[in-house]
């Protein structure tokens, strides 16, 4: 920081009012990324008042993150600098719903639990059932690409975003796509914010298409005795006419973090489970029902289980929060997010495993069908672990990643901030488009004020 | 231009693959749209390596370049503004990969759409964007404009259809962007690159997800003897969120003319109808045909009539996807709007319409992507008659204005282009348009690839330039 830290409190009490900067060490420490904590914490609770903190962070150098229900902050990389920590809880407000053109339009603070009630309410909703769903924000959840089980019908963020409001580095006003559901005027600058952990500008207001509530839902387990059955079953449905909402592969090592215990007492956790949802009339779900149970069984499935009601909101709820459960089991569980090709999920996931073996770590994996897989390596219980061991797992996994023939992307998506510095980079192999990134992030944030060093290739 | 350049173009990729002559470089003069502009030369490069050394030569000529596929946009995006070279990428036309698998296929820029869609349909799959124009347009010229189609509604627009893509940057270096894979880790360049109007960076392969067909598929007529029953009834499919695969609005006069054309079996008599359809398993279509023939029937529809068989169903779409083509038979010339507005608001934008067809004394007809929003009215004229050519580009002012002012936009599908350049401050700040410009030129920095498109330039929309010669459009838009 270029100026005295009392100097930074004023101007921002400036700007928001005394209330709203705190430097409690409480609040510095519960904003913490990697360690760092910032010297404020600021709460703004209008867009031209992120606009003038901005400008006084370029002007002075200060390094910015943006934060709100600070359920990922540890995603990417270790800060290269971290002064002021841009706190939009109080950014909390639907500002359009017209549920009869099923469009909205929020501030980033809103809770996404709190969104899809009032969704609900109209019979709607977001296809954002995402991990950390009593604290996640909407910023967040964009800024970290956060992912759905619903991916796999509805697709990611970026395919029911209509367009933002944000603030540059510079602290300049901008806006990109709209709030219709169709538009192709001017760049769709929105997208590049989509997973950009907060290095390219604030956001303060998103766009959303919302999605009408199925009338009826029906959630299937079916379990399998190894790995190729349970992705080729999931080949089969997706060769078939069939399009479920939900199509989830969970190893026995993660079907026992999300089954043992909590789940319905009919899941066998030493099983492959493949958790399938469907949606529709009716008549639709009945149909789900009759076919999947006949490729489950052409797959060889040991069984095929419709759940309850009851059974269908736990199992989803704990599919959801995939990452979150490992984290509370394991604190000091490294979890990849991979993106990984249908055909490539069995192989991959055997050299996975062979890695984890060698090294003597447990692996857990649940798998997107739709190419999104949480790798998650950890200690035995009672086995302590360096992070050079983990971090050297890592690298393995980048590696593996990086081959050809393999045709996946992995990032390092959690782990201890000691791993993440032993490992140097949790965005795995340099590729040839950082430079393209780079250029981006020179023209929404040339003065590095926003969450340096954070992203991939040292951005 | 410079012989010189013109000689080393010859010596790069053949004779046979330079246009120099003036009455070869006509036929590149025009698209889709009123716009027009002359290149100075047109080049046809066989693979990446070819359109890479085209850019650098460009670079040391200081001589722009325009993209091209097969000349169908209806922005202008694909004239080139101020001479220079055009690119038309019609020999790299190979399908390279198709990995049904993994529902993916790799494509060189000059595939044209339908083609893709032919060539995996053994497989039981095709490719969901569906323009119009898809029997003449290319997946190149999709991924610049970011096109969409009537079943976009279902399925969306052709950036939720991309993955990845090799680009040759304006100073000739070969990148890849993306990949096969969903959610690459780092900033979605792909979402940045499509319907970027080939000002950011020429795309010389594209990976593109695949979609599995329907089981089943149905097609509905609902007949209307009044423009408002038409629209309350697409307000309240919204409304009731049922989400049809395709949801058309034609009205009275478009069909009159797709009929006499087209002879798709549409009623001439009525105010307008809507060309729905459902896709899915048959129990998921059986129930939306239902109550969306309820819906119909209770804005006083005065027939629903379901498609009895794939002849049938393929004549009525026949009939839509040619009926730019119906209506300019009527005219010598039509001008293309593409406004999208919140689907609520469709009634009183229809009204509005109406208005300025009467104030501005021109013939509107009126072809809607309804589901979405997106409207497509087509005003009728003769370039030869420049008092009315004036009024012409007012009335798509005044439309494309409401557009933005009950919450819509500019475009929808086609692009701004040099068409609507001029109309972007409508929808963005200053500051919003400065930030697009940094982005360009942090691609583009001298302005090489396609100057004077997308951004405004401060030229008046009423120098907007007619084509020289009456044209009868027979390619649908």
């Amino acid at each position: 920081m270029s100026i005295p830290a009392q100097a930074c409190v004023t101007r921002l009490e400036e700007i928001v009012g005394g209330a709203y900067v705190l430097t409690h060490s409480a609040e510095l420490g519960a904003r913490h990324v990697d360690g760092t904590i910032p010297s404020a914490v600021v709460q703004p609770a209008e867009v031209a008042q992120i606009a003038d903190i901005l400008r006084f962070a370029a002007a002075e150098t200060l390094a910015v993150i943006p934060c709100s229900g600070c359920t990922k902050l540890g995603i990417g990389a270790a800060p290269a600098r971290y002064d002021i920590a841009l706190d939009l809880s109080r950014m909390n407000r639907v500002l359009a719903y017209d549920p009869r053109d099923l469009t909205l339009g929020v501030e980033p603070g809103v809770r996404i639990e709190d969104l899809l009630r009032v969704l609900a309410e109209q019979h709607q909703f977001l296809p954002l059932t995402v991990p950390f769903a009593d604290r996640a924000t909407v910023g967040g959840i964009i800024a970290a690409n956060s992912s759905s089980p619903l991916r796999h019908f509805y697709g990611g963020v970026r395919d029911f975003c209509l367009g933002m409001e944000f603030v540059t580095g510079e602290g300049a006003v901008s806006k990109a796509g709209g709030r219709v559901v169709k538009n192709v005027t001017g760049y769709d600058l929105h997208k590049v914010l989509i997973g950009s952990l907060g290095t390219l500008a604030v956001i303060t207001r998103v766009n959303f298409r919302t999605f009408p509530l199925p009338p009826a839902q029906g959630t299937f387990v079916a379990s399998f005795s190894d790995a190729e059955s349970a992705f080729g079953f999931c080949r089969s449905v997706a060769q078939s006419v069939l399009t479920p909402q939900i199509l989830e592969v969970a190893d026995p090592a993660a079907a026992d973090l999300l089954f043992s215990g909590a789940a319905p007492a009919r899941i066998t956790p030493q099983q492959w489970c493949v958790v399938i949802t469907a949606a529709g009339q009716p008549a639709v779900v009945d149909r789900y029902a009759r076919e999947l149970g006949h490729i489950a069984g052409a797959a060889n499935a040991a069984e095929f289980m419709p759940l309850s009601n009851a059974e269908q909101s736990s199992v989803l709820a704990r599919v959801r929060e995939f990452p979150r459960l490992v984290l509370e089991a394991v604190p000091a569980a490294a979890i990849f997010r991979l993106s990984v090709l249908p055909t490539a999920m069995t192989p991959l996931f055997a050299q996975l495993s062979e890695i984890a073996k060698r090294r003597n770590l447990v692996f857990a994996a649940l798998t997107r069908a739709s190419g999104i897989m949480y790798a998650t390596f950890f200690a035995e219980e009672g086995r302590e672990i360096s992070a050079s061991e983990i971090a050297a797992a890592a690298k393995e996994v980048f590696q593996l990643c990086a081959q050809p023939e393999n045709n996946a992307q992995a990032m390092l998506e959690f782990c201890p901030a000691d791993v993440k510095r032993a490992v140097g980079d949790v965005w795995g192999h340099a590729r040839p488009d950082f430079a393209l990134m780079k250029r981006v992030k020179n023209v929404f944030d040339p003065r590095n004020v926003l969450s340096p060093g954070r992203f991939a290739g040292g951005i | 231009m410079q012989p010189q350049l013109i000689r080393e173009l010859i010596a790069l990729l053949g004779p046979k693959a330079v246009l120099s002559q003036a009455e070869d470089l006509m036929l590149y003069e025009y698209d889709g749209s009123v716009e027009l502009g002359s290149p100075e030369c047109v080049v046809f490069p066989s693979n990446t390596r070819e359109v890479a050394e085209i850019v650098r030569l460009a670079n040391r000529y200081e001589t722009p370049i325009v993209g091209r596929g097969a000349g169908t946009g209806l922005s202008g995006g694909a004239i080139s503004r101020n001479g220079g070279i055009v690119i038309g990428f019609s020999r790299m036309n190979r399908i390279l990969e198709v990995d049904a698998a993994n529902l993916r296929a790799v494509v060189q820029p000059g595939v044209v759409n339908l083609d893709l869609s032919r060539a995996v349909e053994h497989l039981g799959l095709y490719y969901a964007p569906d323009p119009s124009s898809q029997r003449a347009c290319t997946i190149g010229g999709n991924v610049s404009e970011n096109s969409g189609g009537p079943h976009t509604l279902a399925y969306g627009v052709t950036s939720n259809h991309v993955t990845g893509m090799e680009l040759v940057l304006p100073d000739g270096d070969i990148v890849r962007i993306g990949g096969k894979t969903i959610e690459t880790p780092g900033y979605d360049l792909d979402g940045l690159l499509v319907g970027s109007e080939g000002t950011l960076a020429l795309v010389t392969e594209i990976t593109v997800r695949l979609t599995r067909k329907p089981e089943a598929v149905k097609t509905l007529l609902a007949v209307y003897d009044t423009l408002d029953d038409t629209t309350e009834t697409v307000v309240d499919i919204t409304v009731r969120a049922i989400t049809p695969a395709a949801c058309e609005m034609l009205d009275g006069f478009t069909l009159r003319a797709v009929e006499d054309y087209v002879h798709a079996g549409f009623p001439k008599d009525c105010a307008a109808v809507l060309l729905i359809e459902l896709e899915g398993l048959t129990e998921a279509v059986e129930a939306q045909a239902a109550a969306i023939t309820e819906v119909c029937q209770q804005h006083r529809a005065r027939e629903v009539r379901v498609a009895r068989d794939d002849r049938e169903r393929e004549l009525l779409w026949k009939g839509r996807k040619n009926a730019f083509g119906a209506l300019g038979r009527l005219s010598p010339t039509y001008y293309v709007q593409d406004g999208v507005i919140p689907r609520t608001r469709l009634p009183e934008t229809l009204r509005c319409i109406e208005e300025v067809s009467r104030k501005y004394d021109l013939r509107i007809g009126n072809i809607f992507h309804a589901g979405d929003g997106n409207l497509h009215p087509l005003i009728l004229f003769d370039e030869r008659d420049r008092e009315q050519f004036k009024r012409v580009v007012a009335a798509g002012i005044e439309i494309m204005t409401f557009c933005v002012e009950v919450g819509g936009a500019l475009t929808g599908e086609h692009g701004v282009g040099m068409e609507k350049n001029e109309l972007m401050p409508l929808m963005f700040t200053p500051d919003d348009l400065a930030l697009m410009e940094r982005v360009r030129a942090a691609f583009n920095p001298v302005g090489l690839l396609n100057p004077g498109k997308l951004f405004p330039i401060g030229k008046a929309c009423g120098e907007i330039r007619v084509r020289p010669m009456p044209v009868s459009a027979t390619i649908p838009a």
